[in-house]
Parts: C-alpha cells; sequence; structure tokens
C-alpha cells in the first residue's frame, strides 16, 4: 500500500474540514468575536496544514488499489475525528479529552449522543461547528471529497465503492460520478428546504439552520438543551418529522422521484416497509402510552408517538418527550426500530431496512425451500434477484451487528450501567441513534458515563458508521494480498 | 509542484509558522492569565485594605463615642465627625473601585443609618446644654444670677447633667451599639463577599490557563504528527532513492549489475537518475 497517496486523500479530506472550521469561525466573528473564536480558527490553521503537508510532496494518482481506498476512508474518518476534536479542547468547558472525543465521533458518525449538561452555555461558533461535525459526517467525509476534489479523477470510484455501503451502491445504478452528485443535490436541497421550513416554523435563522443540517444528517444534535422539547411547536415538529423521514429514504429514489423517473419512491419495496413501519410503531406506541393515560388525549399521544419513531427510526435521535416514562411496550418497539432504522443509500445509520426485507424474504424462501427442496428460490427485492453473496453479507452483517450490541452492553454492565442503560446504549451507539433509555434516555445525556464507557460507546459509533466491517477490516490491512 | 528545492523550503516554512503560531499563542495566552492573576491580586490586596480603613474608622468613632457618651469629653466630638467622614471618604473609594458596586449596598445603608444617628446625637448633644444653660438664663435662673440662687441652679444642672449622662449611656449602648454592630457586620460581608465575588475571575484564570496550555499542545502534536510525516516524505523521495542510486551504482561499478532503482524518483532526483543511465550507456559506448 502506498501510504503517501493515502496521506494525500486523506489531507485532502482534513482541508475539507478546515474550510467548515473557518466558516464556524466566522459565525464566531459574526457573533461578536466569541469565546469560539480564537480555538476555531487555530484549529482550522492546524488542520489545514496536516492536509497541506502531504500535498506538497505527493502527486495525484489515477487509480487506487482497493486497499488504499479503504485506508483513505477509514483514515478519513479516524482523522476527522481526531482534528474534530480540536475546537472543543481549546474551547474547554465540559471538554475534557474523553468528552471533546465523544463529541466529535458523535458528530461525525451522525450519532447525536451528547456528553454536554448544557448545551446553550456554547458560543455560537462551536454550535455551528458541532452541526458542522454532523452535516460532513451525514454525506460521509470522503463523498464531500469526491465532489470537491476533482483532482482525484478516477480514484473516485474505487472510494466511493468503499463509502458507500454495497447495497446502496447497488441501488443506484448511476455512474459514481452521477452518484455523488445525486447525494450532493439531495442532500444540499433537504438542507436548504428544511432550513426555510424552520424558520417559517418559528425558528430564528441560526436555529433553523444548525436543526435543518442536523436533520438532514439524521444526527439529532439541538442548539438548545431540551432538543425539540423547547420550542413545543407541533409546526416545527411537523417540519423535523418530514424532513428526517425524508432523509431516512434512499438519495437515489429522492433524485429520481423529483426528477420525475421511474424508479421512484412509490415504487420502492423498502420504502414501502420504511413508512409502514413508521406508520405502524406511530399508531401503536400512541395507542399504548395513551392507554396508560400518560397524554390527556390521543391527538397529543399520537404526536410524541411519531416523532420519538421518527426520530429513532432514523437514527436522529432529537426529542420531545421524555421516552423513559413510557410504557414497557412502547420502550421496547422504540428500541426495536431504533435497530432496524431507515433505508440505506440514506444518512441513516443501524441494520437498515433493506437488511430487515432481505432477512425476512430468506426466512420465507427458507421455509419454501423445506417444503420442497428441489426448488430453486430466489429471494427479490424491488423485482431484483438477490445475489447470495449479498444474502450471505445480509446474514453476517445482521449477527455482526448483534454481537456488537452484546459487546457494548456487556461491557457497560462491566463499568457498572444497569441493564437498560448498558443494553440501550449500545443499541444507541452502535446504530448512530444517540440517545436511550435508562440513564441515556432522550432527555439525558452521556454525560454520567465513566470515561472508560465513552471511549468504547465512541468506538462503537465507529463501527456503526463504518458498517462493521469497514473498521475491522482497516485494522487487518497489514495481511490483505 | 515540482524542485526538490521548493519542496522542502515549503514543508520547512510551513514547520516553522506553525512553531512561530503557537508560540506566540501561548505568549498572549499566558499574558492574559499573568495580567488576570496580577487583577486578581491586587484587588484582593486593595479589598482587604479599604475593610481594614473602614473598621479602623468605625472603631476611631466607636471610640470616640465612647468618650463622649460615657466619660462625657466634649473634646471628642471632633474626633467623632473625622472618623465618620473617614469612613464615609473610604466606602466612596470603594464605590468607585469596586467590579460590582452592588456588594456596597448594605454597607452603605449602614453608613447612612450611623451618619444619621451620630449626627442626630451630636446635634443633640450640641444643642442641650446651651438650650439648659439658654432656658435657665433667660427666664427662671438668669447665668448672672448663678450666685444668687447658686445651689439651685447647680442642683438643676446636675440632675441635667445626669439625665444627659444617663441619657447618652443608654443611647450609646441602645441604639448606637446595635447600629455599630451593623456597621461592622456589613464591612466584613463586605470583605468576604468582594473576596468570594474573586472566584469568578479566578475562575477565568483558570480557564485561560487552560486555553494557553491546550493549544500549545495540540500545536505540538500536529508538529510531532508534520515532523512524522516531513521524515516519511524526505524519506521516501530523497533518502531512498539516493541510497538505491548509490547502492545501484556500485554494484554496476563493481559486479556490472544493471543499473536499477525501483524507488519513485521525482525532480533533480528523477534527472540524476536519468544521467546516471546516461552516462552508462555513453560508458558502454565508449
Amino acid at each position: 500500500m502506498r501510504i503517501d497517496v493515502v496521506l494525500r486523500y486523506v489531507g485532502q479530506v482534513m482541508m475539507f474540514i478546515a474550510v467548515f472550521m473557518l466558516l464556524s469561525a466566522g459565525i464566531s466573528y459574526l457573533s461578536g468575536m466569541d469565546s469560539a473564536f480564537y480555538p476555531l480558527l487555530l484549529s482550522a490553521l492546524l488542520t489545514a496544514l496536516l492536509g497541506v503537508f502531504p500535498q506538497i510532496f505527493v502527486e495525484k494518482k489515477a487509480q487506487l488499489s482497493n486497499k488504499e481506498g479503504f485506508g483513505v476512508v477509514v483514515g478519513s474518518w479516524m482523522v476527522a475525528c481526531i482534528v474534530g476534536m480540536f475546537p472543543y479542547l481549546m474551547w474547554g468547558g465540559e471538554f475534557s479529552f474523553i468528552n471533546a472525543w465523544f463529541e466529535s465521533v458523535s458528530g461525525f458518525t451522525t450519532t447525536g449522543a451528547t456528553i454536554l449538561n448544557d448545551i446553550e452555555v456554547l458560543p455560537r461558533g462551536l454550535l455551528f461547528w458541532r452541526m458542522s461535525t454532523s452535516w460532513i459526517g451525514g454525506m460521509g467525509v470522503v463523498m464531500f471529497a469526491l465532489v470537491i476534489l476533482p483532482s482525484m479523477g478516477r480514484s473516485k470510484m474505487m472510494l466511493s465503492n468503499v463509502e458507500m455501503s454495497t447495497l446502496a451502491k447497488e441501488n443506484f445504478h448511476y455512474r459514481t460520478q452521477m452518484i455523488v452528485q445525486i447525494l450532493m443535490v439531495v442532500y444540499l436541497g433537504l438542507t436548504i428546504l428544511s432550513t426555510l421550513m424552520f424558520k417559517v416554523a418559528g425558528m430564528n435563522w441560526f436555529d433553523a439552520l444548525c436543526h435543518s443540517m442536523s436533520s438532514a444528517s439524521t444526527c439529532g444534535f439541538s442548539t438548545k438543551n431540551a432538543s425539540l422539547a423547547f420550542y413545543n411547536s407541533p409546526m416545527i415538529e411537523a417540519v423535523m418529522i418530514v424532513t428526517i423521514i425524508v432523509a431516512g429514504i434512499h438519495f437515489g429514489l429522492i433524485y429520481a422521484t423529483v426528477t420525475g423517473k421511474r424508479g421512484n419512491i412509490f415504487r420502492s419495496e423498502v420504502t414501502r416497509v420504511y413508512l409502514a413501519l413508521f406508520a405502524l410503531a406511530s399508531l401503536l406506541i400512541a395507542i399504548s402510552i395513551y392507554s396508560a393515560d400518560l397524554y390527556p388525549t390521543f391527538g397529543q399521544a399520537l404526536r410524541h408517538a411519531m416523532f420519538q419513531v421518527a426520530s429513532l427510526i432514523t437514527t436522529s435521535g432529537f426529542a420531545t418527550a421524555d421516552t423513559n416514562t413510557w410504557t414497557s411496550f412502547a420502550i421496547i418497539l422504540l428500541i426495536f426500530v431504533s435497530m432496524i432504522c431507515a433505508c440505506s443509500g440514506s444518512t441513516t445509520g443501524g441494520i437498515k431496512i433493506d437488511r430487515l426485507v432481505l432477512s425476512a424474504k430468506m426466512m420465507k424462501a427458507r421455509m419454501k425451500q423445506q417444503r420442497h427442496p428441489n426448488a430453486v428460490i430466489r429471494v427479490k427485492l424491488d423485482g431484483v434477484i438477490q445475489e447470495n453473496d449479498t444474502l450471505h453479507a445480509v446474514t453476517v452483517f445482521i449477527v455482526a451487528y448483534m454481537m456488537l450490541i452484546l459487546i457494548g452492553s456487556l461491557i457497560g454492565a462491566l463499568c457498572g450501567l444497569d441493564l437498560m442503560t448498558a443494553f440501550s446504549g449500545a443499541v444507541a451507539c452502535v446504530g448512530n441513534v444517540g440517545p436511550g433509555f435508562g440513564e441515556v434516555g432522550s432527555m439525558d445525556n452521556f454525560a454520567s458515563m465513566p470515561a472508560v464507557m465513552k471511549g468504547v460507546d465512541a468506538l462503537l459509533m465507529l463501527f456503526g458508521r463504518l458498517e462493521i466491517f469497514g473498521l475491522i477490516q482497516f485494522f487487518f490491512m497489514k495481511w490483505w494480498n | 509542484m515540482t524542485g526538490m528545492r521548493k519542496r522542502v523550503t515549503i514543508a520547512f516554512s510551513s514547520i516553522v509558522c506553525l512553531l512561530f503560531l503557537s508560540g506566540l499563542l501561548s505568549l498572549v495566552e499566558l499574558n492574559r492569565v499573568s495580567r488576570g492573576a496580577g487583577d486578581v491580586l491586587a484587588a484582593s490586596r486593595r479589598n482587604v485594605e479599604l475593610a481594614k480603613e473602614m473598621l479602623d474608622a468605625a472603631h476611631e468613632q466607636n471610640v470616640a463615642l465612647i468618650h463622649l457618651t460615657v466619660l462625657g469629653e466634649e473634646s471628642y466630638v471632633d474626633e467623632c465627625r473625622r472618623a465618620m467622614g473617614a469612613l464615609e471618604q473610604v466606602l466612596m473609594t470603594a464605590r468607585e473601585e469596586a467590579f460590582d458596586p452592588s456588594f456596597l449596598d448594605s454597607l452603605s445603608f449602614a453608613t447612612i443609618e450611623m451618619k444619621v444617628m451620630v449626627d442626630r446625637y451630636l446635634a443633640r448633644r450640641l444643642e442641650k446644654p446651651t438650650m439648659q444653660v439658654d432656658s435657665l438664663a433667660g427666664e427662671e435662673f438668669p447665668v448672672d444670677s448663678l450666685g444668687v440662687d447658686s445651689l439651685l441652679m447647680k442642683a438643676a444642672i446636675e440632675a441635667a447633667e445626669k439625665n444627659d449622662e444617663e441619657d447618652s449611656v443608654r443611647w450609646y449602648t441602645e441604639e448606637y451599639e446595635a447600629v455599630y454592630l451593623r456597621l461592622t457586620a456589613a464591612v466584613k460581608a463586605y470583605m468576604t463577599s468582594t473576596q468570594s465575588s474573586l472566584a469568578p475571575r479566578t475562575e477565568q484564570i483558570k480557564r485561560s490557563a487552560y486555553r494557553a496550555v491546550t493549544p500549545v499542545l495540540i500545536s505540538l502534536l500536529v508538529m510531532i504528527a508534520v515532523l512524522m510525516m516531513f521524515y516519511y516524505f524526505m524519506t521516501i523521495y530523497c533518502v531512498n532513492p539516493i541510497v538505491r542510486m548509490n547502492r545501484s551504482l556500485g554494484e554496476y561499478l563493481s559486479f556490472r549489475v544493471p543499473f536499477a532503482v525501483k524507488e519513485e524518483c521525482k525532480d533533480e532526483l528523477l534527472e540524476l537518475k536519468e544521467k546516471i543511465e546516461t552516462l552508462i550507456v555513453q560508458s558502454r559506448h565508449k
């Protein structure tokens, strides 16, 4: 592997991140040179320097090997999380080393979990940087680099192969250049549109922009301690539900729908299951919490149920209610949706509906096979026959995902956390959801977690974001052939 | 970007810039820390000084009033007024210098309360003998007739003095002492509250100290990373090709092994490699 070439492309990603740091410093300057200005400016300079340095020595290359592509992607995530800590560390406050690492990883992996007890004390520049990490992470650090840095030429294909989950890649049916453009158009469009809608719904411009960045990336960071509950506005909640639900749909399908192509949202089996799951879970939870007299009217119960289901199924993690007080049935259902999550090809994490649908079909096929041992049974998704490799990968991924949750829960229990906190915390981190239940509920945060657990949770977030195997492979690259 | 010299110069310049930047930053932050610490220390010292002056003035006035009320020494009236004036002056200075003048509100109230009370007492005390003498002299017992009815006059004055003395002591113990205690308590409260008001400033200094250290530490880490990259790039782009070329040239000269350098060469090193190859070709033809 040519380490110098990997360093060059990772450097380009860092330069891109430095631009966002500078932008945050600009916000800080416009907010009357708040206390985040110098930390952001210095972080931008240091990050830019780190990024520029390899460009001095390494010329651009036409082709990257598979191994190098992996190195660039995983390296970019790791380095982004590291340099993302700089502004937090320099600013101080609640940001100790481990807290800054947690917050940075949580942002870039779009998990949205926080260690901050008081978010509102952060200066605007730092709040914007926090949202920027989630926005950059939402699209994938490398996907940005692919758009911004046209110099990469043919390497793009290799990078996006590694960056995007296989399922998402297969569903696009476009060339890589086109994929990147689609992603950018949809992502930018969604961000701009939701900013305007939040503004109309009653937020100020800054909060509207921050919440739109956070919702388009399905991260869940908010500028308020009480998250969306601060506004207590059905209008804002409705805008948020629409934004995150759309952000949870395959971006290629959104593009196809907007441009009037055939393979659109309404024809997608996965999207139908996703929307049906959202509607069904919302309704069941609303009935459950209304029956338990937690809300005076069914309308209110439905409003909160819909918001929480949308928030967890899309791995956003915004909150309008303390779900810890909800019924056991509602909690179990919410944990289920936060494990399944939304569609591949979106900014969400988790197992993803595609794999759930394929698993269900595989089970059905298995039962059919038992009845007709000699039959050749194919599993189809959206009318496309799925290869055995894909199905095998789905099974392995789900098993690995569950094992990761188990390991996370075990470590949590070892650190002295109660069963609900340990388990739901692991689910929330692996799925990049953010809030769990128990001590890390929708109205709580990860501040009280032991430092070791914060480190483990940050690692779980990275595993989840890189679809588990991306990170594992990185550690075994030496033995690749 | 071409030219080994250019690459090395840019890389070296960026390292120097980083060094300069981190140095400048730590200097600025350390200056701020030092200034902040100096301010806090000066404020603390000044606060203690002012409180001491206030307590001294209150004490002097208290002593003067004891002389005046209990011992009846009229000469202490001026001393009493001077001490009150001094207390007011210190209070005014404290108010001017205070970070947060609200800390002085209760002290100001106690001082005004005491001033009004003492002023009234002094006015009464100064007026009383005159009135007694006037009343004695003007109507029933004229002063010039003291000798006429001296016994009655003496008895009246003694009675008046005794009443006055008893009044003064009662005034001191029942009225003044409580106000005096309130004033000294207010001075002490001023001292402690101002000292505790320095806590946020100390916290700010702590934050500044953190900010002075963290950027430097981060810059240092970045510098280490940059230096490692510099070492790595110099090794693979300069050192390794030269070593290989040297070895290959040596092998060619000693054993006629064909000159071949697998390392990626660029800029002047690529030229050097090509020139060596040309030279070898030329020497073969000769």
